[in-house]
């Protein structure tokens, strides 16, 4: 195996453009290098990343943009950052301890694509799009079209993420994530769910977006469960016709963690606390 | 399939060190074999315990799951430098005097993030000190005179 390190874009996607399928990117490797430790994949070369400063920015305006080396620490700590995207930030605060967001990255995160990745849902509510670029070019598009599969993405062998750009919180709306989880920290989502609520001034639902991980192969957007809360003052019966879309739009796999039913029977209930914790957050 | 050495250059408790490492070598690897600083302990090996965790540019990281090779240009720091001429750094001595070490094998990894988090947050409140070692696990003390040994270091700083 070999090893290169890039200090600028253009090295790597130069590396990336002659090495295409034997190389593999490498950010904070706590996915990554994991995963060559335990064999479950053998890259005839890495390509370090973590020293190309330019992918280390994130910049505030009408979107957000943050480059891929942006730490989960980074978001789980930076008030400006928390301010705008509160529940980005909460969901970087579930990953693993201290070590682990000390070097891991939202890029890394987004390209491992583990049906689990923490952070995709609160991207997915904020409207996320991925720049990727390669020596062919570059190209813009929606992060939910990203995901392919479970450890699959549309990204090619020579391609990069670049950037990630997303809607901060709007006025006069909420949003958080909640994640379940068998103890409070260093566990894998068992059900990931982020929701962005915008409210009218009468308190009336305008707005909604929620997004699951772990509970599918890719994390998802569930558009019925958006539909049914919109127009409601989160009452009556809103919950159970959007828990049922939740359910519907689940498939989640049993496993040692949780069974299907339990990850399906807690979605109802999950939605309710986010949306009143999203209410709360607006007119606090 | 071909292993090519890498050469790297970084320093460790103040020391510089140019290697030639294997590509796929650890950071925990490096210290304990080549480097002989046996402190930094191998638990889980795969993120999950903490016990090999080591400062690099001030951050606690996991050392078994960090590539040497990555570290170019670094500074790594080891439960090694936390003593200087033989005489036990604060916090040390704080673990010592408040039973913190059992069995000991989770104590260097927890000396490191705490390390971390005074530089950071020299008064930090108990929920603080949780929360940053949420990645140190310690099977034998229960956490609470771990707890009490920061707490008593602090006071000790804040004293006037
Ligand atoms: C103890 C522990 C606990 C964890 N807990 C959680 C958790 O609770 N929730 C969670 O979501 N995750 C968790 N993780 C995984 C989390 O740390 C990673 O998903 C992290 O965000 C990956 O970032 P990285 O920089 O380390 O990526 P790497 O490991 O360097 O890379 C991961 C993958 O992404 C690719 N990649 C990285 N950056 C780019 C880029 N810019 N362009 C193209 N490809 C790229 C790599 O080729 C690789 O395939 C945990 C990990 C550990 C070790
Ligand atoms: S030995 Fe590194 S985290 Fe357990
Ligand atoms: S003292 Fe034994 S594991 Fe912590």
């Amino acid at each position: 195996m070999q090893f290169h390190r890039a200090q600028t874009l253009d090295e790597a996607l130069d590396l990336l453009g002659e090495l295409g399928d034997d190389a593999l990117v490498l950010a904070g490797g706590t996915d990554a290098v994991i995963q060559y430790l335990a064999g479950e994949i053998a890259p005839e070369a890495f390509v370090h990343i973590e020293g190309i400063e330019d992918l280390t920015t994130v910049s505030l305006n009408h979107r957000t943009t943050l480059g891929p080396l942006v730490t989960h620490r980074v978001l789980a700590t930076d008030e400006v950052i928390g301010a705008v995207h509160p529940a980005l930030a909460a969901s970087a605060r579930t990953v693993g301890g201290w070590q682990t967001q000390a070097v891991g990255t939202i890029g890394g995160n987004i390209c491992n694509a583990s049906p689990a990745a923490d952070t995709v849902p609160p991207l997915l509510v904020a409207d996320a799009y991925v720049t990727l670029a390669s020596r062919r070019g570059r190209r813009r598009l929606a992060l939910m079209d990203f995901f392919l599969d479970r450890r699959q993405t549309v990204m090619d062998p020579d391609e990069m993420l670049t950037a990630i750009d997303l809607d901060p919180l709007p006025r006069g709306s909420g949003e958080v994530y909640l994640k379940v989880g068998r103890r409070g920290a260093m566990e894998v989502a068992l059900v990931g769910m982020a929701v962005r609520i915008g409210f009218a001034a009468d308190g009336t639902v305008d707005s909604a977006r929620i997004a699951l991980c772990s509970v599918a192969p890719t994390p998802r957007r569930v558009p019925d469960a958006e539909k049914a809360l919109i127009g409601s003052r989160l009452d009556g019966g809103v919950f159970d016709a959007a828990g049922e879309a939740l359910r519907a739009a689940a498939c989640p796999i049993d496993d040692a963690r949780a069974s299907a039913s339990y990850r399906r029977r807690t979605l109802g209930g999950l939605l309710e606390r986010a949306a009143i914790q999203c209410r709360e957050a607006v007119t606090s | 399939m071909t292993v090519n050495g890498v050469a790297v250059a970084f320093s460790v408790n103040g020391v510089a060190h140019r290697l030639e490492v294997g590509p796929g070598e650890t950071l925990l690897r490096t210290l304990r074999e080549r480097l002989r600083l046996t402190g930094t302990k191998d638990g889980c090996v795969e993120g999950e315990c903490g016990a090999c965790t080591v400062l690099v540019d001030d951050r606690p990281v996991d050392s078994c799951i960090l590539l040497t090779a990555a570290l170019e240009g670094r500074q790594v720091r080891t439960v090694e430098g936390l003593s200087g001429d033989g005489a036990l750094g604060p916090l040390q001595q704080a673990f010592i005097d408040h039973g913190s070490v059992q069995c000991g094998f989770c104590t260097p990894g927890f000396l490191m993030t705490l390390t971390a988090l005074l530089e950071e947050n020299p008064s930090p409140s108990s929920f603080e000190v949780r929360e940053a070692l949420d990645g140190n696990i310690c099977r034998c003390t229960g956490y609470r005179q771990i707890i009490e040994a920061v707490a008593a270091v602090t006071a000790e700083s804040t004293r006037p």
